[in-house]
């Protein structure tokens, strides 16, 4: 695997995305320079996360910080007259700060407060504010914080529940906030030449972004700081309704894995302590110390402790996070063998310069050394987990499902796994699964296994059922809807079977086919490829949805390893919209969006148009990619891996935020997501 | 011909420092005496405001009914009368112009009225608080003020959108200040306000944080005066002294003693700098220029002169004159300070030699041939400082003349400073009158100036000045309609509705084609939309506001003109949902609710987004809006959702119950949901169930709100195994899920006696396997075993080894003759005792 010659061959002509980062830390100093002298402050702690990510504590000391509290519920007592409360505009804090406000009227004491809303002001704030009688003593001002670079090919705007606030509860506040953010990242690295789409919703940001960049074009001229050295060829948004399974199933690779039974939270993973405390010797350097520790010191003592998985100082996660999880343990080997040999020829220094060279080198080879105890480590933790009972049925339930083989005996498996006890995510997973492949669940059995649930984890659960059938999600149907059923449910029907086949979405498990797994995004799912990386493939790399460019090449050439070096690699093939994939299209519900956004400057500036494509094959482009509602690690796996199929393309991913299933079910289900989690149950 | 630039030079006593006075505007008569009135000075050459000074006497033959009542007068430093205006409130205490040239005039009750130059006010307060304490005084400066209260604290108001007052740190004054500044906070190194006051004899430095005694013994002083760019202080001690100093106190600068001018009559009335270098003193008709090193120069004036800092000098009026007072610039002392040799000089002198067509050019040319650019610069420069067009085309043509010598030389600057200057002399007319200096209008920018323009309605002009800057000419357009609008009142109004409807088609086609027409394309019709609305033209607003693309823009002035669907339709269309809030917000509050609901419900699914959103906020902040809101549209899945919702959050059982068959009795009302509507029967009667278990048990088991399988769990845990039973059978609990259930419990309560009766009551409907797994994943492989010869024969080996019963899974293969899998058993084994009678099992297998 030449993973870091291909990853230094990715980093070229890529958009420096830490400028979102810089941009990010300088606006937050900014606002609280704004308030003179020393501050306490208040931190919603849905954004710790994300300000950990751009921020140190160190820097908000410089700048006057004096203490750091959570937003919570409770009395509040600050040493320091500057009181500064930043948050989201949630209507919960809002109460909170308005209760702890008056609290300090009572108790006569005299603070100055300052109100910091991210992204911007909000007017139901300041009304709430008002209804509480507490607006006139605090002023508010606003922190946009936008997309949060995770990695060099990854932005984030770390909103959490955007899937649930869309499409549960029909707030598109995240939808506006996208389109503010997709902005910002056209002013800094030029327009979107082309936006293609899938997805009611995501037409709707389309629409959004295009509205207000035509304006934005008039208001000013082409004022993008950095669009002369790298463009982007295309936008391509993909609403997650348009592919809800993927998340519904169990993530295999590396990453997914962990995020699925530990659970990673703003690129953080609690870890028990002793898997993060280096043994003594290596803990006399702490500056090539592999552990970061997280950003906001943690409230209660705990014998776990945040680790923040992160490649740049951990380059051994970079070759192991993509990985399907069956092959982590033979790269793990290898490294172990390879920095074994290292340290065994290293000793044999003979000379003085020799002996030099290893001093030198030994500080990399502890870094590594530790990130590879580790991962091993991690490894280990998550072995069991995956040797369940409960595991292994589940993850056999969604192969047969996806394959739609014996449905019925599918649906009994679930029954009983209800009947043992198995976590309520898991059911509903497999449940929405079964109903999105098979066209619906026969009512009878349906009601059934509903009765089952609401007995076994709560009547309470009641909602959860409601919500999950009733549009724009509607993905939990009887086969046979009633008469009455709005003709809204019965387009969102999801046509699975023929999308398996035009697709070709499952890679069949015989012993030919592994091969072909492996050279196919379906690794991440052990012979599944998820939907929505299809879909971009279909824009972006319109071969590989039907063939596999790698397989087609390895026939071409008799030396295998050649398909790994770039000069082997196709060029990546100009944007054309959905060109060859209409009727794929219209067969999945959702508007299907195609725009060519003309900028007057870029005929000026030569920019390239679709048309002058001879321009198009000297150079690297990005292509966006956001999904609307979150991706799965699986999913930025799968497309880091069509990105490496083709020479001139990079992918930028930009989301609302990372998701697994189940927080997206935890979030329908309004069950508040416990810090630990799992982990200690089994 | 005018008279030559050095002739209104004046050198200060070491003969370096040159100052000159350029008369600006002669305007006899056009001005009263300052001495009996109180005035304010606008920066950059902006007007003068009046207003009689009520302490002074006055002769009574003056009295006019003017003078009797408060009036504010305002005046261009050309003596043109802008504006004058009646006031009509509380006692003024101050007022000083903005950036943007309105004047803020403060009352005593702490209520500040911003006034253009049309006399449109805007009004603000200070708040309850300081309109009852009363305010006695302040300063204002280009973005803001400080005033302060009766009680002596200090309020700061940032901007003049109305903002809240901040207070600054208590001085803990104890009588006013003698004298006090501010330093504005754009010129603090803090960036915030800095008030300093002269009390007793030290003075008192505060911001926002602190009050700081800088520990002074020469005061008190009768005047503070911050320099332009605010690093120096000048300080006027009541001996008369002058005391220059940096502003953080540091460093002593200079040291006057003005008292003993022999001119100067009467007191000190101003301490203005001239620049960030020299300071002017005024007294009745004098005024004292105060240079760095104590040196000075006077100028005498024929009535009360009033100063005004600029940024590189200071504009001197009087009532019949307009001066403005320099040092003289760089560029210009080198060119034409008398014997000058410097290389602009000469190349100014060759210029004049080559239009007299003398040879001589030629030779001054070529002396100067390295250091040529510089000259030309120089000249260019030069022109800039000019104030006659004369010399301004002199110095320019000399430029020009050295740039035909020069090969390489970028013209930017020539062409830049020739646009300029034409602006410059244009607006510096008498009948604009604005003496705005070159370096002013760098730093101001030229859309300030059209800015300027456009308040004092000379819309030709800014439109003209703007194409000829190429700026948007967007501005200009914008106040020319509003001013367009105030103007055009519907000429007949007893014609009625029908002359005023063309009247407003007429000026709404006048002006969107005017805007076409120059390519105001941005122009933001909501606000001259609003300025319709204003003056009550709601037809014209309509119109205009069709032509808005903005919704954020659109959307609230549709609000207040009460276009509700509309407001509401835009909101949506615009995608942003804190705009919707707003309109949804303002309509919650301002329609009956009846109205309200059904304004969201006609509107069906273009307005379905705001009616979610409405949801949303009143899930948490309005619950009893959103049931009504959900059955006054007889939305029941909804309205049962939300009895649900709230059931979850009650903790008294009573009204749990209650709220759980409230959602029972809504979803039974819809045919879909009987199956839910079931459902919610068993829940209530679960939790009927549990209450009863709750009191069965004193309390002492938590039965109440688990979930069925929970409750049989704690029954079987707590040895009620009847009632468990008994609950299996009210709720039909299939027999598999209540085998697990039993499985789990009496594991978790070490019943292995219990299990292994339960196992045996009947053939087992989960098999035996989860009793084996169970019980080892708890811990407990020794109760697993016997299990293990009730499962399937296949499996049992591996159970056995699971349990960590090697001879007997090493048995099983035996029984079963399986030597394959016995093999495999001794790869596997854990130490060599096991191995040892694994081996001897096998060696008995054939």
């Amino acid at each position: 695997m030449a993973t870091g010659e291909q990853s230094a061959q990715r980093s070229q002509a890529r958009l420096d995305v830490s400028l979102l980062k810089e941009i990010a830390k300088k606006d937050l100093v900014d606002a609280l320079n704004g308030v003179n002298g020393a501050k306490t402050l208040v931190l919603d702690a849905s954004l710790a996360g994300p300000l950990g990510l751009v921020i140190e504590v160190s820097l908000l000391k410089q700048h006057g910080v004096d203490k750091m509290f959570w937003l919570e519920s409770g009395a509040l007592t600050s040493t320091t007259t500057n009181i500064v409360y930043l948050c989201r505009p949630v209507i919960k804090h809002m109460k909170i700060i308005a209760d702890q406000v008056k609290r300090h009227a009572k108790e006569s004491r005299k603070h100055i407060y300052t109100l910091l809303l991210v992204p911007r002001l909000s007017t139901l704030v300041s009304r709430i504010l008002e209804e509480e009688g507490v607006l006139g003593d605090i002023t508010i001002s606003s922190y946009n914080l936008q997309f949060i670079p995770l990695d060099d090919d990854i932005i984030s705007l770390e909103h959490e529940n955007a899937f649930k606030e869309i499409w549960v509860d029909g707030d598109e506040t995240v939808i506006f906030e996208s389109s503010q953010a997709l902005l910002t990242l056209q002013r800094l690295y030029g327009p979107f030449p082309q936006i293609v789409g899938k997805g009611d919703y995501a037409n709707k940001l389309a629409k959004l972004l295009t509205r207000s960049t035509s304006k934005a074009t008039n208001a000013s001229a082409s004022d993008a700081v950095l669009s002369s050295t790298t463009s982007i060829d295309s936008l391509i948004i993909l609403d997650r309704r348009v592919d809800i399974i993927t998340p519904l199933l169990t993530q295999l690779t590396y990453e997914g894995l962990v995020d699925e039974l530990i659970g990673i939270k703003n690129s953080h993973v609690e870890l028990p302590i002793s898997l993060l405390t280096p043994p003594a010797p290596s803990s006399s350097n702490p500056s090539t110390s592999a552990v970061t520790t997280a950003p906001v010191i943690s409230v209660k003592k705990d014998a776990k402790k945040k680790h923040h998985l992160t490649t740049s100082t951990d380059p051994l996660f970079a070759e192991l996070r993509d990985l399907n999880f069956s092959s982590v343990g033979r790269k793990l080997n290898n490294v172990a063998r390879r920095l074994d040999d290292d340290y065994k020829t290293n000793l044999q220094a003979k000379t003085v310069a020799q002996l030099r060279d290893f001093v030198g080198k030994l500080g990399g080879l502890q870094t590594e050394h530790q990130s590879l105890r580790l991962h091993t480590e991690l490894s280990e933790l998550l072995l069991p987990l995956t040797r369940t009972e409960e595991f292994n049925r589940s993850l056999e339930i969604q192969q047969n499902l996806l394959a739609s083989y014996e449905v019925t005996a599918q649906i009994t498996s679930i029954e009983d796994m209800i009947a043992q006890g198995a976590e309520m995510q898991t059911i509903i997973r497999l449940l929405c699964l079964a109903s999105l492949t098979a066209g619906g669940i026969k009512a009878k059995s349906l009601e059934n296994i509903k009765r089952e649930m609401l007995q076994a984890y709560g009547y309470n659960f009641m909602p959860l059922f409601l919500f999950l059938a009733a549009p724009p999600l509607a993905i939990l149907l009887p086969s046979s809807l009633p008469a009455s059923t709005p003709p809204a449910v019965t387009s969102l029907k999801y046509p699975f079977a023929s999308l398996r086949k035009s697709l070709r979405l499952l890679i069949d498990d015989n012993p030919e086919a592994l091969d072909e797994v492996e050279n196919d995004i379906s690794f991440v799912y052990s012979g599944y490829a998820p939907i929505s990386i299809r879909l971009i493939q279909c824009v972006a790399q319109k071969g590989g949805v039907l063939s596999n460019p790698a397989e087609k090449e390895k026939s071409m050439n008799d030396a295998p390893a050649q398909q790994n070096l770039s000069i082997g690699k196709v060029q990546a093939h100009p944007i054309v919209g959905w060109k060859g994939f209409e009727d794929v299209m219209a067969a999945i519900p959702g508007e299907t969006v195609e725009i060519l956004q003309t900028h007057p400057e870029a005929a000026v500036s030569g920019l390239p148009t679709p048309s002058s494509t001879t321009a198009f094959r000297e150079q690297t482009t990005t292509s966006v990619v956001f999904f609307l509602g979150g991706c799965t690690y699986t999913e930025i796996a799968a497309l880091r891996w069509v990105a490496r199929q083709n020479r001139g393309r990079n992918f930028l991913i930009a989301t609302t935020d990372i998701i697994s299933g189940r927080g997206l079910v935890d979030g329908i289900a309004f069950v508040d997501r416990p810090a630990t989690r799992r982990t200690t149950e089994s | 011909m005018t008279e030559h630039p050095t002739a209104t030079w004046q050198a200060m006593q070491d003969g370096n420092a040159f100052y000159r006075r350029q008369q600006l505007y002669s305007i006899p008569g056009k001005l009263p005496d300052f001495g009996e009135y109180i005035v304010a000075g606008c920066q950059y050459g902006g007007p003068l405001a009046l207003m009689r000074d009520n302490t002074k006497l006055l002769a009574l033959g003056h009295l006019t009914s003017a003078t009797a009542k408060a009036q504010i007068q305002i005046y261009s430093p050309a003596g043109e009368s802008l504006l004058s205006f009646r006031w009509d409130q509380g006692k003024i205490i101050k007022f000083g112009w903005t950036r943007d040239e309105r004047l803020t005039v403060l009352n005593e009750e702490g209520i500040y009225r911003l006034y253009d130059l049309q006399g449109d006010y805007q009004q603000h307060s200070l708040g309850p608080e300081a309109s009852e304490l009363g305010i006695i005084d302040a300063r204002i400066h280009d973005n803001g003020f400080v005033a302060m209260t009766s009680s002596l604290a200090l309020l700061e108001v940032k901007g003049w959108e109305g903002g809240r007052p901040l207070t600054l740190a208590n001085p803990a004054l104890t009588q006013p200040p003698h004298a006090w500044c501010i330093i504005p906070p754009d010129l603090n190194v803090s960036r915030h306000v800095e008030v300093l006051l002269s009390v007793e004899s030290t003075i008192y430095t505060v911001d926002n944080l602190e009050s700081v005694d800088q520990r002074l013994s020469r005061g008190p002083f009768t005047h503070v005066s911050p320099s332009p760019n605010g690093k120096l202080l000048a300080l006027l001690t009541f001996s008369g002294t002058l005391w220059v100093v940096s502003s953080d106190f540091q460093r002593n600068i200079a040291e006057f003693e003005a008292s003993g001018v022999p001119e100067a009559e009467g007191s000190v009335l101003q301490v203005e700098w001239c620049g960030n270098d020299a300071i002017a003193v005024a007294w009745k008709f004098l005024v004292l220029l105060v240079g760095p090193s104590g040196d000075t120069l006077q100028y005498a004036y024929s009535g009360t002169p009033f100063a005004v800092t600029e940024m590189d000098g200071v504009r001197i009026m009087s009532p019949d004159i307009c001066d403005l007072l320099q040092k003289v610039p760089a560029s210009t002392l080198s060119i034409f300070r008398p014997g000058s040799t410097s290389p602009s000089a000469i190349l100014y002198d060759a210029w004049e030699s080559f239009s007299s067509r003398s040879p001589k050019a030629d030779e001054s040319i070529r002396s100067i041939r390295p250091d040529l650019a510089k000259a030309v610069d120089e000249c260019i420069d030069a022109a800039g400082q000019q104030w006659e067009p004369q010399w301004q085309q002199k110095l320019l043509n000399a430029a020009k003349f050295g740039r035909g010598f020069l090969d390489f030389h970028n013209p930017t600057d020539f062409v830049n400073m020739g646009q300029t200057l034409k602006v410059l002399n244009a607006v510096r007319f008498y009948e604009v009158g604005i003496p705005l200096t070159y370096s002013e209008h760098n730093y101001a920018s030229p859309s300030h100036l059209i800015s300027r323009l456009t308040s004092r309605n000379l819309h030709l002009l800014a439109l003209r000045i703007s194409s000829f800057l190429s700026l948007k000419p967007d501005t200009v357009l914008k106040h020319w309609a509003c001013a367009k609008i105030l103007r055009s009142r519907p000429t007949s109004t007893g014609v009625g509705k029908d002359s005023e409807l063309t009247a407003d088609d007429e000026v709404c086609k006048l002006i969107v084609d005017k805007f076409e027409q120059l390519g105001g394309t941005e122009v933001s019709y909501a606000e001259i939309a609003k300025k319709a609305w204003e003056v009550g033209r709601s037809g014209l607003a309509t119109k205009l506001l069709d032509h808005e693309s903005r919704a954020s823009d659109q959307v609230p002035l549709l609000l207040t003109m009460k276009e509700d669907k509309l407001a509401l339709l835009k909101a949506v269309d615009s995608g942003d949902t804190d705009l919707v809030y707003h309109v949804l917000l303002h309509l919650h509050k301002r329609l009956p609710l009846g109205s309200f609901f059904r304004l969201i419900e006609d509107g069906g699914e273009r307005l379905s987004p705001a009616s979610k959103l409405l949801e949303v906020y009143a899930r948490e902040q309005n619950r009893e809006m959103l049931r009504d809101f959900y059955y006054s549209d007889d939305r029941r899945v909804e309205s049962a959702v939300l009895s649900l919702e709230e059931a979850s959050k009650m903790n008294n059982p009573a009204s749990k119950i209650s709220s759980v068959k409230a959602a029972q009795k809504f979803f039974s009302e819809d045919k879909d949901h009987t199956f839910e509507a079931k459902m919610m029967e068993e829940s209530a009667r679960l939790l009927t169930t549990q209450q009863q278990l709750d009191s069965e048990t004193d309390g002492k088991i938590a039965f109440f709100g688990s979930s069925v399988n929970e409750t049989i769990r704690l029954c079987l845990v707590n040895n009620m195994a009847k009632r468990a039973d008994k609950i299996k059978s009210d709720f039909k609990v299939p027999d598999k899920r209540f085998w697990h259930i039993k499985l789990k419990a009496l594991t978790e309560a070490k019943a292995f006696g219990e299990l292994e009766t339960f196992s045996k009551s009947k053939r087992s409907p989960i098999g035996y396997e989860p009793f084996v797994r169970h019980l080892v994943e708890k811990g407990h492989p020794k109760e697993a075993v016997v299990y293990i010869a009730r499962c399937d024969s296949p499996k049992r080996a591996d159970l056995y080894v699971e349990c960590g019963e090697w001879r007997l899974a090493g048995k099983e293969c035996k029984d079963r003759g399986d030597k394959a899998k016995l093999e495999q058993l001794r790869r596997k084994c854990p130490n060599s005792m096991i191995e040892r009678e694994l081996d001897q099992i096998l060696s008995t297998m054939k």
